[in-house]
């Protein structure tokens, strides 16, 4: 069963068409690394899906129910406001710049949403965040403000303060690349394990040992369509377009 | 000595004064706030009516002299519908200004909501959180550290505009510093009227500083 799919998917930002048709599908458990040219439509398609953008046409599934249809920019189905949150809540989002929440600590980053949105308790948002917080490698960090971490620990935060919604899907836009190289492999290796117990994972990353290692699918998207798709062997050793072909050459 | 005699006989009355002008600027601006946050949400609200209704406030306060309003209140508005007439003077005075500081604070809060990165509320978002949790709980508490100072800035300027209500007979402290001045034929009374002034402008920049600092305490 699939987590999400789309179905002509496209978005326009007034004249300028961002995304031209992208059909996806992603199934429970798997992970995709999205790559492609600056400017292609990677950020703009993981804002589509969870409604930081509107979309222009296509159809968007969340486990295959219909959340939202439009066509030149016209709804034509849309689910109620209540249920479509419930539906947006299965996935949980990564910033490239982290986008913690400044005025409050690494703990109470990831507490907010469950205390406002879920109704969870103090205590037990506490707990969850603690247990969170030492799955990614801060069990020392629980009472930092943001400003007093770096910026891997910022990531890392990020990522606890996504996984506290118990999103089925968790979506990655470039999240190693605000990165000094020498913190990009603590954030890397938390979505790694994050992928091995089985999370369903939407990757934009030029990080190719990621890629390689943990990806089960390679997408490369360009011009607002996916122009390539396949195994990440198939992607980096041999791939079939002449664009796909050019653009491994300019970032290997 | 004989004028710090004279002097000493004038303060009863003179801190009494300084009570009303502390009182109406203190009601003023706090009325203002909560005016001021609901009309700078309107204003940057996607609901076109109520940005528009917020916009034309704003103009309508911020384009006209506050003692035509003041004036408008007190005069005019129970001479056009005598259910409104309002018996205190000062009540009228804290009417006219909380509406007037209201424009000022909402615009002043509107940028502050506005420099907040705009990655706070795509976050917030994405978590799930309503449009108004969001407000509440991400971007308002990181708008507060940079409201302060205009705030207090706009606290001085209240205080000070407040002489304004003598026009109405309200007994402020610049009000009755000139009742002392006529009655008495002596103009020494400024001098200590200017002084609780400035002292009043260094509580209010003192308390300032010290919630600027305390709000800061995650930079
Ligand atoms: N809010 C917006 N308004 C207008 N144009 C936009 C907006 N957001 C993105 N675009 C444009 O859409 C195109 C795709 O942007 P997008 O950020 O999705 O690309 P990307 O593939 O993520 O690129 P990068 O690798 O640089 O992050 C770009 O030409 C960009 O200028
Ligand atoms: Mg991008």
């Amino acid at each position: 069963m699939s987590i999400i799919r789309t179905e002509h998917l496209s978005k326009s930002f007034g004249s300028l068409q961002v995304l031209k048709d992208i059909n996806l599908s992603v199934e429970q458990g798997e992970v995709i690394v999205i790559i492609g040219p600056s400017g292609a439509g990677k950020s703009t398609f993981l804002r589509s899906l969870n409604e930081l953008e509107t979309i222009t046409g296509g159809k968007i599934f969340i486990d295959e129910q219909l959340v939202e249809e439009r066509k030149h920019g016209h709804v034509v189905f849309t689910l109620p406001p209540k249920e479509k949150a419930a539906y947006l809540l299965e996935m949980g989002m990564v910033f490239q710049r982290f986008n913690l929440f400044p005025h409050k600590t690494a703990a109470e980053n990831v507490m907010l949403a469950p205390i406002n949105v879920k109704n969870v308790t103090k205590e037990e948002a506490r707990a969850r965040a603690e247990a969170l917080l030492t799955k990614v490698g801060l069990e020392d960090k629980f009472d930092e403000y943001p400003s007093k971490l770096s910026g891997g620990q910022q990531q890392r935060v990020a990522i606890a303060r996504a996984l506290a919604m118990e999103p089925k899907i968790m979506l990655f836009d470039e999240p190693t690349s605000a990165l000094d190289p020498e913190l990009v492999g603590d954030v890397l290796k938390v979505m790694q394990e994050l992928a091995e117990d089985g999370m369903t994972m939407l990757v934009v990353s030029h990080e190719m040992g990621f890629a390689k290692g943990v990806a089960d699918r390679v997408l490369f998207m360009c011009d607002g369509i996916i122009a390539e798709e396949g195994s990440p062997d198939e992607i980096f050793s041999n791939p079939q377009n002449p664009r796909t072909k050019q653009f491994l050459n300019v970032i290997l | 000595m004989e004028s710090l005699t004279k002097i000493w006989n004038w303060m009863p009355a003179l801190l009494k004064a300084s009570g009303v002008t502390l009182e109406l600027t203190v009601a003023s601006v706090l009325t203002a706030l909560v005016l001021g946050i609901f009309l700078a949400l309107g204003k940057i609200s996607k609901n076109k009516p109520i940005k528009w209704l917020s916009s034309a406030y704003i103009f309508f306060f911020r384009g006209t002299p506050l003692l035509l309003q003041l004036f408008f209140i007190y005069y005019s508005i129970p001479m056009m519908v005598p259910a409104l007439t309002i018996q205190s003077r000062f009540v009228s005075a804290w009417i006219a200004f909380s509406l007037n500081v209201a424009a000022y604070l909402a615009e002043i809060i509107r940028a502050a909501i506005q420099s907040v990165d705009k990655g706070q509320l795509e976050a917030s978002k994405s978590l799930g959180l309503t449009y108004a949790q969001s407000m509440r709980l991400v971007i308002i508490p990181q708008a507060y550290r940079r409201m302060i100072p205009p705030i207090c800035n706009e606290f001085v300027m209240v205080l000070k505009d407040t002489s304004l209500v003598a026009i109405i007979a309200v007994t402020d402290l610049t009000f009755q510093a000139r009742i002392i001045a006529s009655n008495k034929a002596s103009t020494l009374v400024y001098i200590p009227v200017m002084i609780i002034y400035l002292i009043l402008t260094g509580i209010f920049t003192t308390v300032f500083n010290r919630l600027e600092k305390k709000f800061s305490v995650y930079e």
